[in-house]
């Protein structure tokens, strides 16, 4: 449905016609422009939910969300920068993706420290990052041109219109999805908490900091591709909590799957609402998914 | 089945002695009481004989092998521990909650095969938790949640049990109950069990051996008919206590 739906209106016949002949001319709009932006769309929502799934773990907090340890506040500052700077747009994916990885060496060495695991102290040093993050961004946002402020704001909300079809980004997904579903039954047991976790075998301090990275991964990856899309990652998660269940056995399979889906139907809509004109993905996620997971949640709760 | 035994051991938290120089060993067959007044330590031990906190000195062995060296895997397969608090931040099922208690018994990749589901089913009819199976853990009461962290240990099947105040939050069959179960598996299982307990008439009926920790490090370990008297309760409690020769057994109560 993504592919038939833009400023352009296919026709069933004629995205039938697109489909089988790239040459053409719709064939161009749905092969070169649309599809590519699904995937990447499918992509970063399962990127968000995964991380999302595994923040909640980590720090036994059910409000953790893919951007809380400041992951996405390193992209989204070199990002910014690199707007402001002049750099060429191509090069953007490269800077969020390089701004990223630097938040997570800063909190992994600065929460890391000696002793026993801390989760609090994870959290801390994550949330003041991010604040940090923050202050730096409000700066180049109030320093910048005023030309490159609609981008700059575009990119802040989430967007996907410079996607393209992310290959390596898949195969990170593809990656870390199988890792985390091997291990799938140790989350189970690190949701009941560390000490439980220890108690029934698992080397808890390791697994915790594997999950920080495999979390800080994903969302790095979705961060690079689209932007801070919000919401995603903390509503997905929960809403196949309520539907699937906690075992992450099937949870993280829901989640990625109900991720992609959500992200591509959240762009469609982003795109095909006031077309040609487009809107920031990421105001689309949170009207969406607002009301979505209010919905479900009333429903639980009339359920029980 | 296996013995889990401490080696001079010094145990030690924020500054209060718990133990020192202690020499325990819990064999086969036997149901220890621990028993000390508040904040004396109990949880601390318990913890440093589970081998999730390390003692300031000494080992703690399992058979002959010192648990810190161990792996966690391999150790959770022999000793399980039945913590105070049970806090849910997640929603899951009582089954499934239950069943992981098999987790050190199963592979990175595998699943819970029939035999797991049925030793799950099991544990929950003994702690009497049968038609809860797909109940939620966030809607169960704080004696139902106590039975059920218990049902997860026996899954679990360890060969020493530690149970930290196995019957808070219990009505008074229940508190029977679970401590019955203690009783079979160590007596008719060949496991062994060591209870942080408040109640020295429950120690008393169901424990074969106690271990008292006085404070300042000093304790004292034996039979329970040894150790169970005026004498030494007075002093592990600092109160005046009276003792009544019950049907089943000596019966003791704070006199005055």
């Amino acid at each position: 449905m993504a592919t038939v739906t833009g400023s352009v209106i296919l026709e069933w016949n004629q995205w039938l016609m697109a489909l089988t002949s790239p040459q053409s001319e719709y064939g161009e709009l749905v092969w070169r422009l649309r599809l590519p932006r699904a995937m990447a769309a499918w992509t970063v929502g399962a990127l968000l939910s995964l991380s999302g799934c595994l923040m909640q773990v980590l720090l036994r907090n059910p409000l953790a969300d893919p951007y809380i340890l400041g992951v996405s506040g390193g992209a989204s500052f070199a990002t910014l920068l690199g707007m402001t700077l002049g750099v060429a747009s191509g090069l953007l994916p490269a800077l969020a993706l390089a701004g990223s990885l630097l938040s997570i060496v800063i909190v992994f060495s600065l929460a890391r420290g000696e002793g026993p695991w801390s989760g609090t102290r994870l959290l801390l040093t994550g949330v003041v990052t991010a604040s940090g993050w923050s202050a730096l961004i409000s700066l180049l946002l109030t320093l910048g041109p005023d030309g490159s402020l609609r981008g700059m704001l575009f990119w802040l909300l989430g967007d996907l219109s410079y996607a393209r079809t992310p290959i390596w980004a898949i195969g990170a997904l593809a990656l870390i999805f199988l890792l985390c579903l091997g291990m799938a039954r140790s989350l189970n047991v690190l949701a009941m908490g560390e000490t439980t976790a220890r108690l029934l075998g698992e080397p808890t301090h390791k697994l915790l900091w594997l999950v920080y990275l495999l979390a800080s991964i994903l969302t790095a990856t979705a961060v690079s591709i689209a932007g801070n899309i919000g919401f995603v990652g903390l509503i997905v998660p929960h809403l196949m909590r309520l539907i699937v269940g906690s075992d992450h056995r099937t949870l993280l399979p829901a989640a990625a799957l109900f991720g992609g889906l959500f992200l591509v139907l959240s762009d469609t809509l982003a795109r095909t609402v006031l077309a040609p004109r487009q809107l920031p993905v990421g105001v689309v996620t949170a009207l969406l998914g607002v009301p979505l997971f209010l919905l479900l949640l009333n429903r639980a709760r009339v359920r029980q | 089945m296996t013995v889990l035994s401490c080696d001079q051991l010094d145990v030690r938290i924020a500054g209060v002695n718990v133990a020192s120089q202690l020499e325990l060993t819990l064999e086969p067959g036997q149901f220890w009481g621990l028993l000390g007044p508040n904040g004396i330590g109990k949880t601390t031990l318990l913890k440093c004989l589970s081998g999730i906190s390390a003692p300031v000195a000494g080992r703690v062995l399992l058979e002959s092998r010192d648990v810190s060296e161990l792996p966690r895997r391999l150790l959770a397969r022999h000793i399980g521990m039945l913590q105070q608090h049970t806090v849910y931040v997640f929603d899951s099922r009582v089954l499934q909650t239950a069943l992981t208690g098999r987790h050190p018994h199963l592979g990175y990749w595998e699943r819970e095969g029939p035999m797991d589901m049925e030793k799950a089913i099991n544990a929950l009819r003994a702690v009497g938790l049968d038609g809860f199976s797909e109940r939620s853990v966030t809607g169960l009461s704080g004696g139902e949640a106590r039975r059920l962290a218990f049902a997860a240990l026996l899954v679990q099947e360890p060969d020493v049990l530690l149970l930290d105040e196995p019957t808070n939050h219990l009505d008074l069959r229940h508190q029977v109950q679970i401590m019955t179960m203690i009783r079979e598996q160590t007596r008719d299982c060949g496991r062994s069990a060591l209870a942080a307990l408040h109640d020295i008439n429950l120690a008393a009926r169901f424990c074969s051996h106690i271990l008292m920790l006085f404070g300042d490090g000093q304790w004292c370990a034996g039979r329970s008919e040894d150790m169970l008297n005026e004498t030494s309760l007075e002093r592990l409690y600092q109160c005046p206590v009276e003792r009544v020769q019950g049907q089943s057994g000596p019966r003791f109560h704070p006199a005055g």
